[in-house]
């Protein structure tokens, strides 16, 4: 049939063009990969390795009673060996030397132990303030040092309120209360200690860690990541490709080979439709090949094979009715350039493709992707990476079709006009 | 001269393709809104929150309330009440990331842990899920706080009965259980507190942190730097493909000026581009350009110097239109991820980190947030300039040694 | 009726305001080579395009083997076969790839495509060139590539819009003579283009058309007596010949004067070798040097510029 003449000639051309396979394959697998080596790297055994902290320390505190010195004990919570792969920790002479240090990068974060630190923790009264401070750009690194020392100061604060409450009862009952509360104190301390080993070891009674239902174990974690990653990217280059197919049109109107088309026996109802088609059985080799290649490269698991052929089935409908939409709208294939790059980029952004690996995204974009294709095929790929059924997938397939439809509508209703 | 001439014509090339200029200015913008809002929106505190949900199986227990407080009052995390017959469902939001975790409080809870039972709450969460991970944290130390609560109950009582015996079983149940209220009003007044801020030079003591636009402002004039190239690339491509480069050699005009009247156009172009995010982000979002000027336009320099020659290469080397745009778009991920135009370098691997900066876009944000976000002067931009200017000549060299006029 | 391969009747379009095609009528016999000669702008792509049924006439109709172009549209692009003025083929694939994708538009399929191909990659001399990229070829292999598309179908009617535009002599022989050998195969020519020589070679019939109209008709022959068997006089001139045109205009035996840029002056005469030393006379009395002289006996460019006033080339 001439329609699938048409349609192969152009998948031919597409094919063979060094440009088009790297927009195809190499593109959403390279860019894929690196973020993947980005959030964790390949190794899939989940671990997650920061850059080392360094902290500079300012221990002002002046001590209190019977040489206790709070300030020497946070210090060495912090020298601890077990922190050594996460900070390096080294001592300035007062606060401004701390804060210079980090406000000159030689230090990631100073800690700036105040002079009543002993006294805040040993009398009844005393207050005190530990003063962290961080270069501007990192959040995880002082949240881990801020970790540690809110640990020893809670400790802290909850041995002087084992005895100011002890002392506190003790006095209302008008009885003596200072032999004991020094005990208090120490088996407090002691029980703050004995819960923090059980954490360390990562036995801690008080919380039992139970994984999401329907998190699979046999997945790694670097496949799990790198497969909502991978989802972001495929989709992108997906919508590109089928914008690039749907430019041959804009492409043989300047080259002169359409009207030439025109003027042969074949109409030019056929000829459009046999370009339209192209978009088409493109997308259904790039999908296919870039979720089998993912999976075998990255270990990606995409879902049921029921959910994955309907997920697979939307995504190239509402992308082919994409691509055709927008070229509709250009002229010549010097625009084309410029619109494929920005508009795609664009509506990849608002359908949230870019920003698959961040978590906990603020509700109101997740309600704006919604508004684009984009958005739909996202959430239908994840769905399916989750393990849905096909039921589950029944809605989402729909909007993906009506979207696919209407879009394709308005661009061939567009290219009719122009040509037909 | 000649090579003004070559710049202005090609500068009037670019001006003329409306769609251009809405690429290279509008687009940008939009990024940076887009960016700036999802890695923290604004720096009036309305921070991202992390919702935990929470299922208080001991309502009315004195030490879930202490949990729950502390979630609350810590503004990094959003405890949502869960009912109890809710709990599947809630679990379910935490694999689908809608919540980063749930915590289970089971019925009893203060009363195990006041009367020296196994008080266990459960945790649902992704123990993988680095983001996480901060939430964990918090919710431990809540937790650890409120068996302390129960504990500095037990050790008063016990103290108390060191050194005077309990009339009776429930002489001792109110006494620990004043004890456990005092306990629990202490905690909430702690003698030692912990604070953190950002270090900023030159910046109010008090002033709230900069805010997610002072990472994707100049993380989006990084990036688009690299795209506005894609048409000054593109329009080497098409005048060597029609001829007209080639014509130009028969002119008086030298190689060399007429390499330096498209470098001299690009130039502009990026520069102009820069210089209108700059005045946007200083006006629009606050972010403080201006804090260093000399300092903000020698990176712009550098910028602009380096992404022209970037465009150069491109030019030289790419035969089709279809290529430049091929190139510059895997030139741009590549260079805005691995530099930390996206996101901050700090939240990926060492490795990750590592690498980053070996490219010049690591470099060029180390120079703007050097001045944005540390609010550092000049001093602190000339290793990052320096680094660009190498890159720059290194990429000159290599698009005029691949040069072709035809 | 039945022997016209092509009945054109008072064809008009209109582009807005742009008249390209202002009222021809034309008839074209079968087995007849057609040419339409006249300058770059004159309408000659129009009317082919309105022949090929990319464009609707504004007003008007034609008839192509019987077929009206408004409104059988299907059967008339089947007889023909159009050869467009700028090359029109797929630049990365093959010439052979091309020919059977075209050859499968204008409905062929299988081995009689297959040794059709063969058939036309022989008469345009590219048989050994068939696995080339088309984008590797030069200018001239590309046209006859864009000939053989044509052929493949083996129409009835062939439309060669300019064919020869900036090629290299040689294959410009190649493409006159194959349009000769497809002639004597019985296809009618309609062949468009503004290279006098190629029209006086080639056509039984000319029609010259100037800025959408149909000037002149006829055979080579009937043209070129237009002008009455005049001499072309082409004169290059230094100095001010204001006056000395006038002179020149009222020399018996001179019907035409016309001048082209600065210093050159183009006449029409009976007798050049009669009428020369008239006007070398005229020139030394105004003062004026003429600095070279052509003569040139009556041809299709003489016919051209006494009808309009200027020359066919621009």
């Amino acid at each position: 049939m001439k329609l699938l003449d048409i349609a192969l000639k152009d998948m031919t051309r597409h094919f063979r063009s060094a440009f088009g396979l790297v927009m195809m394959f190499v593109a959403p697998l390279l860019v894929t990969g690196l973020i993947a080596l980005a959030f964790g790297g390949l190794a899939g055994d989940g671990g997650f390795s920061l850059p080392q902290t360094r902290v500079v320390v300012a221990d002002q505190d002046e001590g209190g009673d019977a040489g206790f010195r709070a300030g020497g004990l946070l210090l060495d919570a912090m020298n601890d060996p077990d922190m050594a792969s996460y900070m390096v920790v080294s001592t300035a002479a007062d606060p401004a030397a701390a804060r210079q240090a980090v406000e000159l990068r030689e230090a990631d974060v100073a800690v700036i132990i105040p002079p009543d630190l002993s006294a805040a923790v040993t009398t009844h009264d005393g207050s005190a303030v530990v003063e962290i401070v961080h270069d501007p750009t990192l959040t995880l690194g002082p949240g881990l040092v801020k970790a540690v020392v809110d640990g020893v100061v809670d400790a802290f604060n909850g041995a002087r309120i084992a005895t100011h409450v002890t002392a506190a009862q003790l006095a209302e009952q008008g009885l003596p209360g200072d032999r004991v509360v020094g005990q208090v104190a120490m088996r407090y301390a002691e029980w703050v200690q004995a819960q923090g080993a059980e954490r360390d070891r990562g036995e801690y009674a008080a919380i039992a860690i139970q994984p999401p239902p329907g998190v699979a174990d046999d997945v790694s974690l670097g496949a799990r990541i790198i497969g909502t990653i991978a989802v972001g990217m495929v989709l992108f280059f997906v919508f590109f490709t089928a914008a690039s197919t749907a430019e041959s049109i804009v492409r043989e109107d300047e080259e002169g080979t359409l009207a030439r088309l025109f003027t042969t026996p074949t109409s030019r109802s056929t000829i459009l439709a046999g370009k339209l088609l192209a978009v088409g059985l493109t997308l259904i080799v790039q999908t296919i090949v870039l979720i089998l290649l993912a999976r075998l490269i990255f270990g990606i698991s995409w879902g049921r094979p029921l959910a994955v052929t309907m997920v697979l089935l939307g995504t190239i409908v509402a992308a082919a009715g994409f691509g055709v939409c927008v070229m509709s709208f250009v002229q010549n294939t010097r625009q084309s350039g410029p619109v494929m790059g920005g508009v795609l980029t664009v509506s990849a952004m608002l359908g949230g493709l870019m920003t698959t690996g961040i978590p906990n995204l603020p509700a109101a974009l997740t309600t704006v992707t919604l508004f684009t294709p984009h958005g739909w095929a996202l959430h239908a790929w994840k769905l399916a990476m989750e393990g849905a059924a096909a039921g589950a997938l029944v809605a989402p397939l729909l909007v993906l079709l009506g979207y696919g439809a209407a879009l394709f509508g308005v661009g061939v209703i567009r290219f009719r006009r122009r040509f037909a | 001269m000649r090579v003004l001439d070559i710049a202005l014509k090609d500068l009037l090339q670019i001006v003329r393709d409306r769609q251009t200029i809405l690429f290279t200015i509008a687009m940008p913008i939009v990024f940076t809104v887009f960016f700036g809002l999802i890695f923290r929106p604004g720096g009036d505190g309305s921070e991202a929150r992390l919702p935990v949900g929470v299922v208080d199986g001991d309502a009315g227990g004195a030490l879930s309330a202490v949990v729950v407080e502390m979630l609350e009052a810590s503004g990094a995390v959003e405890p949502v009440a869960v009912p109890l017959d809710e709990e599947g469902r809630a679990a379910d939001d935490v694999a689908r990331g809608r919540l980063t975790a749930l915590l289970v409080l089971p019925p009893g809870f203060t009363e195990a842990a006041l009367l020296g039972g196994d008080p266990q709450v459960r945790l649902v969460t992704d123990v993988a899920d680095s983001t996480g991970h901060g939430a964990r944290t918090l919710i431990e130390r809540a937790v650890l706080r409120a068996l302390s609560a129960a504990r500095v109950a037990q050790l008063s009582a016990e103290a108390a009965e060191g050194v005077r015996p309990f009339a009776d079983a429930a002489a001792r149940d109110a006494y620990l259980r004043d004890a456990l209220r005092r306990g629990v009003a202490a905690w909430r007044d702690v003698p030692v507190e912990v604070t953190m801020r950002e270090a900023r030079v030159a910046a109010e003591p008090d002033s709230p942190p900069a805010g997610g636009f002072a990472q994707s402002s100049p993380g989006m004039i990084v990036q688009f730097s690299i795209y506005g190239l894609m048409t000054a690339a593109g329009a080497l491509v098409l005048e060597r493909k029609v001829g007209a480069l080639q014509r130009l050699l028969t002119t008086p005009a030298s190689r060399a000026e007429i390499v330096a009247g498209k470098v001299l156009a690009m130039f502009v172009m990026v520069f102009v581009q820069q210089a209108i995010l700059v005045g946007f982000g200083q006006v629009a979002f606050g972010v403080d350009y201006m804090h260093a000027p000399l300092g903000t336009l020698l990176v712009m320099v550098a910028l602009a110097l380096w992404a022209t020659s970037m465009g150069l290469l491109i030019g030289a080397v790419a035969r089709e239109q279809s290529q430049v745009v091929m190139y510059s778009l895997v030139a741009m991920f590549v260079l805005a991820s691995l530099g930390g135009a996206w996101f901050p370098l700090e939240i990926t691997g060492r490795t990750f980190a590592t690498i980053g900066h070996l490219l010049p876009t690591a470099w060029a944000m180390d120079g703007f947030q050097n001045i944005v976000l540390r609010g550092l002067g000049l001093a602190s931009v000339v290793t990052p300039v320096l680094v660009l200017a190498g890159y720059a000549v290194v990429f000159f060299g290599l698009a005029v040694w691949r040069l072709r006029f035809e | 009726m039945s022997s016209q391969a092509i009945s054109i009747r008072d064809l008009h379009k209109h582009f807005g305001d742009i008249h390209a095609v202002q009222g021809i009528s034309l008839d074209v016999q079968q087995g007849e080579i057609f040419s339409l000669l006249g300058p770059n702008g004159a309408g000659k792509t129009t009317a082919i395009s309105i022949l090929s049924c990319l464009l609707e006439p504004t007003q008007g109709d034609a008839l192509v083997m019987g077929h009206s172009v408004t409104r059988e549209s299907a059967a008339v692009r089947a007889v023909i076969g159009v050869v467009p003025q700028d090359v029109a083929l797929y630049p990365d694939l093959t010439a052979r790839e091309n020919l059977l994708f075209w050859g499968k538009m204008y409905g062929l399929r299988g081995r009689p495509l297959a040794a059709r191909v063969d058939e036309v990659l022989e008469t345009i001399g590219l048989t050994d060139r068939q696995k080339g990229r088309v984008d590797t070829f030069s200018g001239g292999m590309k046209r006859r590539v864009n000939i053989g598309v044509a052929l493949l179908h083996r129409p009835q009617v062939i439309y060669m819009d300019e064919p020869t535009v900036g090629i290299d002599p040689q294959s410009r022989r190649n493409i006159l003579d194959s349009v000769k050998e497809l002639n004597r195969q019985g296809m009618t020519v309609l062949y468009t283009t503004h290279y006098m020589e190629e029209a006086e070679e080639l056509s039984d019939y000319i029609a010259i058309m100037d800025h959408g109209k149909v000037i002149a008709y006829g055979t080579h022959p009937e043209l070129v007596r237009i002008v009455g068997e005049q001499d072309r006089i082409t004169l290059t001139t230094s100095g001010d010949y204001d006056g000395l045109l006038d002179r020149w205009r009222r020399l018996d035996g001179v019907s035409r004067v016309s001048t082209e840029g600065e210093d050159t002056v183009t006449l029409l005469a009976t007798d050049g070798n009669i009428i020369l030393p008239r006007v070398f006379e005229e020139a030394t009395r105004a003062g004026v040097r003429i600095a070279s002289v052509q003569v040139q006996e009556p041809n299709l460019e003489a016919v051209f510029l006494h009808l309009t006033g200027r020359a066919l080339r621009d």
